[in-house]
C-alpha cells in the first residue's frame, strides 16, 4: 500500500536564481515520479540544472514554483525541524567533492548522522564500523579523510549516506572527481547497495558509464527534461557485482 | 494537490541534539584543528592584551606624576578597543567562513539551525574565553611589568591606594573578557546562521 506512493514526486518545479539583477532559470518546469527502489540517473551537461534539481529533491533549497513530495510528504508544507529529520532519516546525500568532515575519522564521519537521531555512542560506533566494512573499508576506521584516496573518501561518504537507512540516496556527480576505474567501482557499489537494500537511488551525472546501471535515465538540458529513457534489460545484475 | 499525497502514511520524527553532543563536537573540532584554533585564540589574545595594557596605563600614569589629557586617554581607549575588536571579529569570521561547506554538509546529515548555532557558538565562547582571559592577564602583566621597571613598584601599586588600584585593574580585565566573549560569539553567530539558512549556497562554497 505504501509502495503506491512514489518515493519522490516532482511537480512543475521551477527555480530562478537572481544573479546581479539578472534572472537565471536553472529549472523550467520539471515533472518527475520516481518509484521506490528505482535507480534513476539524471544526465545532462554542466549547467543543465542537475545540482539544482538535487537540491530541490533533497530539501536543501526551495523551488521558486512547484512542489516536491518525498514519500507523499509535501516539502513546502512541513516545518524546518521536520525537514531536518527528513534529511537525516529519509535521504542520504553523496557529493562530488565527498564533503567528509576533515577533522573526523572515517568511523566518526559515518557515525555523525546517527547523533542527530539520538543513537547512543556504542551503537553508532558499531554500526559505522559495519557500514565501513560493507563498503570495503573495514581496515580504515581510524583514518582521516586526508589519509584516504578519492575513491576511499567517496566510499566513506556512501557509508555515511547509509547511516540512518535512508529510503532515498541522492548522489550529485559522485564520480566527477574520480578516475574512470575508481568511478566505475563507486557506481557498482551504489548499484549493489540499491539492490541489497531496496533503496531508491537518484544519481546526477554527466558520465555515460552510469547509464548501464540505471533503471531509467532522465536527460536534462537547460533546466528542462529533454527525454526519459527506460532500460528494458539490465546488462548487469547485483550478483555479478557481489563477485567483484 | 490531489488527496493521494495528503494522506501519506509517513510519520515524521524529530531531531535530537543535546548540548552535550554539541559540546563534544566543539571540543573535538578544537582538539583536531588545534593549530587553527590556536591562531584564532592568539589573535583574540593579542587584541585583548593590547586593550588591557592601554586601559591599565590610564590608571598607572597619574600615579607616576604624568597626567595625560582626558581626551588623549579616551582616544587611546577607543583605538585600543577598535584594534582589538576588529582583530577578534576578523579572526572569528574567517574561522567560521572556512567551514561553510561543513555547515552545508551537516545540515544535510540532519543538523537543525539550532544545532549548527550551538556547535559554532559554544566553540566561539570557548575560544573567546580562552583568548580573553589569557590576553587580559598578559596585557595587565605587561603594563605592570613595564611601568614598575621604569618607576618602581610604587608607581604601579601606590602605597595606601593598592586596593583601589587593584579593583580598577580587575575591572579592566573583566571588561576585556566580556568584550572578547561577546565579540567572538556575535562574529561567529552571523556567518554560522547565514550558512545554516542557506545550505545550498554553503555547499557550493569553495575556499
Ligand atoms: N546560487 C546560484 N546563483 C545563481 N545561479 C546559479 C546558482 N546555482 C546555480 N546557478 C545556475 O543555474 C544553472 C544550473 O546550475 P547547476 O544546477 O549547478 O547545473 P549542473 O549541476 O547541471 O552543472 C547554471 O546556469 C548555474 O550557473
Ligand atoms: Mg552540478
Amino acid at each position: 500500500m505504501e509502495k503506491s506512493v512514489p518515493a519522490v514526486k516532482v511537480v512543475d518545479v521551477h527555480k530562478i536564481y537572481q544573479l546581479r539583477g539578472e534572472e537565471v532559470h536553472a529549472l523550467r518546469g520539471i515533472n518527475l515520479e520516481i518509484p521506490h527502489g528505482e535507480y534513476l540517473s539524471v544526465m545532462g551537461p554542466s549547467g543543465s540544472g542537475k545540482t539544482t534539481l538535487f537540491n530541490m529533491v533533497g530539501g536543501i533549497d526551495r523551488p521558486t514554483k512547484g512542489r516536491v513530495f518525498i514519500d507523499g510528504v509535501d516539502l513546502s508544507k512541513i516545518p524546518s525541524k521536520s525537514m531536518a529529520w527528513l534529511r537525516c532519516r529519509k535521504i542520504g546525500y553523496i557529493f562530488q567533492t565527498f564533503n567528509l568532515i576533515p577533522v573526523l575519522t572515517a568511523q566518526e564521519n559515518v557515525a555523525l548522522p546517527m547523533i542527530f537521531l539520538g543513537v547512543p555512542k556504542p551503537e553508532r560506533e558499531k554500526k559505522a564500523a559495519e557500514l565501513l566494512r560493507s563498503v570495503g573499508l573495514g581496515d580504515r576506521l581510524d583514518h582521516r579523510p586526508t589519509e584516504l584516496s578519492g575513491g576511499q573518501q567517496q566510499r566513506v561518504a556512501i557509508a555515511r549516506a547509509l547511516a540512518n537507512d535512508p529510503a532515498i540516496i541522492l548522489a550529485d556527480e559522485p564520480t566527477g572527481n574520480l578516475d574512470l576505474n575508481t568511478g566505475f567501482a563507486i557506481v557498482q557499489l551504489l548499484y549493489r547497495l540499491k539492490a541489497e537494500r531496496g533503496t531508491t537511488v537518484i544519481c546526477a551525472t554527466h558520465d555515460l558509464k552510469m547509464i548501464d546501471i540505471s533503471d531509467r535515465v532522465v536527460f536534462l538540458r537547460d533546466g528542462m527534461i529533454e527525454n526519459i529513457e527506460r532500460r528494458r534489460a539490465l546488462t548487469l545484475t547485483a550478483e555479478e557485482f557481489e563477485s567483484d | 494537490m490531489s488527496s493521494k499525497e495528503e494522506d501519506s502514511s509517513m510519520e515524521i520524527g524529530s531531531i535530537s541534539f543535546p548540548v552535550t553532543e554539541a559540546f563534544r563536537y566543539c571540543v573535538e573540532s578544537i582538539r583536531k584543528r588545534f593549530t587553527r584554533a590556536l591562531i584564532t585564540a592568539i589573535s583574540i589574545l593579542l587584541g585583548i592584551a593590547f586593550y588591557v595594557t592601554i586601559r591599565s596605563m590610564n590608571t598607572i600614569l597619574p600615579n607616576v606624576g604624568q597626567q595625560p589629557p582626558q581626551a588623549y586617554q579616551m582616544l587611546m581607549a577607543i583605538i585600543a578597543l577598535l584594534v582589538c575588536g576588529v582583530g577578534i571579529v576578523n579572526s572569528m569570521l574567517m574561522s567560521v567562513t572556512e567551514r561553510y561547506k561543513e555547515i552545508g554538509t551537516i545540515k544535510c546529515l540532519g543538523a537543525t539551525d539550532t544545532s549548527v548555532l550551538e556547535i559554532f557558538l559554544i566553540e566561539a565562547l570557548l575560544l573567546g574565553l580562552l583568548g580573553g582571559v589569557i590576553g587580559a592577564f598578559a596585557g595587565w602583566i605587561a603594563a605592570v611589568g613595564i611601568f614598575s621597571f621604569q618607576f618602581g613598584i610604587g608607581g604601579v601599586f601606590p602605597a595606601g591606594k593598592t586596593a583601589i588600584v587593584m579593583l580598577q585593574y580587575l575591572r579592566y580585565i573583566a571588561e576585556a573578557v566580556g568584550i572578547s566573549v561577546f565579540l567572538s560569539v556575535v562574529a561567529a553567530a552571523y556567518p554560522a546562521f547565514y550558512a545554516s539558512r542557506h545550505p545550498a549556497e554553503a555547499l557550493r562554497y569553495e575556499i
